[in-house]
């Protein structure tokens, strides 16, 4: 359980394993800030954010987003995730007829989570730019869930 | 007619003529791709999935004559790095996703009159000076400061805004694309997040491969040319690479989300979701050409201000104004863009999204669209090469309308990926090498970028600007060497 960068000519990947959805997705987010930079220091407060999505995959993408969108703002690399809940659609919802088809629904995938902030002054670290959808996978396995993520440098 | 082909796999070029081979068109695949390269860069190209991706290309809607891959090709996200292709601007669609991620990350070139001899034992100086006052890495900050009301405005207007303010003259605007702002850009049409993330950064280098490099002119091959874009040998000029940083990051992101949610059909259509496209006509097409749109107007104030912050640099190392060391922009060149253009096609004018990831425009000479400076001799291309190897000014070839709808290579392309590199080679090492062997200084933000940049990891530079060249899609006029390089 955990992730490993793999090769690619111009940019990273990620392959992350984990026994449930939240922690794949934690993996996936520790395997980005590996690729930002190769020795992480204690610095640094937590911090909370929410993710919201229309699908799985679309929240995995949406969460890294997050991440890098954060660290340009914050001026912190986030660490050290932690993934604390991740909900899917309502089984009801999908009976009722309020709102299906509604666009401008709140998206049904949610995710809530933490990290540490590692002010940027205090590290040796290099730009992702993107998270990308090229070879995504998220896939249910035997002991839990498989990621893997092509990051764009 | 030749019948030679080239086994990669599970796909088979056949040579069209020297340099040029197809893979044809076969299932879903809507034409032709195309590679322009010698065997000795298609050895290379087969490596990876730069191949595969082309052909992926293909699919997409209103993509016109054949999508065409560049000698420097490598495995980029949904198109190749390198890859050209133009699709129908009423009939076919645009796509976020092949123009990638650093909207207009480019290249520009200034000039000065300074020579190698009079640099020479004031390497040291001028490398810390710049890297101490251009801004590099992550979370290193900007030139300017700014609040979101600047960001909008340089969006707007583009290097007009920074001629305005103090950071250019209107001779820079003079020998930039588009003269340094894109019509049609719409600030409105780029999300809160990405101006966020812009305003921070506004005159930076970032990280990766962006650098900047001050050079010597070791080679001019063509002297008419040579002097038209005032180059000479043992001229010393700079070369700035970066794009438009997160903001560009984010607006590419914020439109490839869009398409998933309002356009799923036409993206169930396409083999890789990172090619994602809104079909032209339809409102997203239009929201995210004026955002890509507005992008290139920040990237290209990103690279002013880098290049008048670098003139400021020289007057203090060298003690005297930048116009009297004739600091003057060469051209700014964009390779990752997408741009409405006008090409003949079977003998009748069509509009296109000419989609350029990792290739350059080059326009031959009397191109209407080529800047008044330069109309007579074709548009300048600058091909970087990499910190140990020699860098390349190219002029836009005669048979690049007809060929490769105006376009040629970009760099030298990657070989190696940078967990390899990082195994391969140590940053320190890379540094000490470049300085002892070859009187390269260079200075970073992170070791570890030294080592993934190091030479060994591109292709041959000179491979990919002979193919070029004997295509006549981009001609050989000058080449350079590195003697200053800093990066993030």
């Amino acid at each position: 359980m955990g992730f490993e960068l793999r090769d690619h000519t111009a940019d990273v990947a990620v392959a992350a394993t984990g026994g449930s959805l939240e922690a794949v997705f934690a993996a996936v987010a520790d395997g980005l800030a590996a690729c930002s930079t190769d020795e992480i220091p204690d610095a640094g407060e937590r911090f909370s954010l929410t993710v919201a999505a229309e699908s799985r995959e679309a929240l995995l993408f949406d969460y890294l987003d997050e991440l890098i969108y954060l660290r340009d703002v914050r001026a912190e690399l986030p660490v050290d995730h932690r993934v604390e809940s991740i909900t899917g659609p309502r089984v009801e919802a999908a009976d009722s007829d309020a709102d299906g088809d509604d666009p401008t629904a709140d998206p049904p995938w949610e995710l809530t989570a933490t990290a540490r902030g590692v002010p940027l002054t205090e590290l040796d670290a290099r730009e992702v730019k993107a998270v990308t959808y090229s070879e995504m996978r998220l896939e249910n396995v035997a002991d839990g869930w498989e990621a893997y993520v092509v990051f764009d440098i | 007619m030749s019948n030679t082909t080239f086994e990669a796999g599970d796909i088979t070029l056949e040579q069209v003529r020297e340099f040029v081979w197809e893979i044809p068109q076969e299932g879903d695949m809507r034409a032709p791709a195309r590679v322009l390269a010698s065997e000795a860069l298609l050895e290379e190209i087969r490596e990876d999935k730069t191949l595969e991706q082309i052909t992926n290309t293909t699919h997409l809607p209103g993509i016109t004559n054949y999508a065409i891959c560049m000698p420097d090709g490598h495995q980029g996200y949904g198109f190749p790095v390198g890859g050209v292709g133009a699709l129908d601007a009423e009939n076919g669609c645009i796509s976020p996703g092949a123009v990638g991620y650093d909207i207009n990350c480019g290249v520009r070139m200034m000039r000065t009159n300074l020579t190698y001899d009079e640099l020479q034992g004031r390497e040291e100086e001028l490398v810390d000076s710049l890297f101490a006052n251009i801004p590099s890495g992550l979370g290193g900050g900007g030139v300017v400061e700014a609040g979101v009301d600047t960001v909008e405005e340089i969006l707007e207007r583009g290097v007009d805004w920074a001629l305005e303010n103090g950071h250019a003259v209107e001779d820079d605007l003079l020998h930039c694309e588009d003269e340094g702002m894109r019509e049609g850009a719409d600030p409105g049409k780029v999300s809160q997040k990405a101006k966020d993330r812009g305003k921070n950064q506004i005159g930076s280098l970032g990280s990766g491969n962006h650098f900047l490099e001050v050079q010597r002119v070791t080679d001019v091959f063509d002297d008419e040319v040579g002097e038209a874009y005032g180059l000479e040998t043992d001229q010393i000029v700079v070369l700035i690479h970066c794009g438009s940083r997160g903001l560009g990051h984010q607006t590419c992101n914020d439109y490839l989300r869009k398409i998933e949610q309002q356009h799923q059909g036409l993206l169930n259509q396409l083999p890789d979701k990172e090619l994602a496209a809104a079909p032209a006509g339809s409102q997203l097409a239009e929201d995210y050409y004026g955002a890509m749109n507005a992008a290139i107007n920040f990237a290209w104030v990103n690279r002013q201000l880098i290049m008048h912050r670098t003139r400021r640099v020289f007057e203090r190392v060298f003690d005297r104004s930048w116009e009297a060391m004739d600091m003057h922009l060469l051209y700014d060149v964009a390779h990752n863009i997408a741009k409405k253009e006008t090409h003949t096609v079977g003998g009748d004018e069509r509009e296109l999204y000419v989609h350029r990831k990792g290739a350059t425009r080059a326009f031959p000479a009397g191109h209407p669209e080529v800047p008044a400076a330069y109309r007579d001799v074709g548009q300048p291309v600058i091909i970087p090469g990499s910190m140990g190897a020699g860098s390349y000014v190219l002029r836009g070839g005669e048979h690049s309308m007809d060929l490769t709808f105006g376009s040629t290579a970009h760099g030298a392309g990657r070989l190696m990926s940078r967990t390899q590199a990082k195994n391969e080679f140590w940053g320190g090492d890379v540094q000490d090498e470049l300085e002892d062997q070859q009187q390269i200084y260079v200075k970073a933000q992170s070791g570890a970028t030294v080592a993934e940049e190091a030479p060994g990891v591109y292709k041959d530079v000179d491979e990919v600007v002979r193919v070029s060249d004997a295509l006549g899609i981009g001609d050989k006029v000058a080449r350079t060497f590195p003697v200053c390089n800093i990066k993030g």
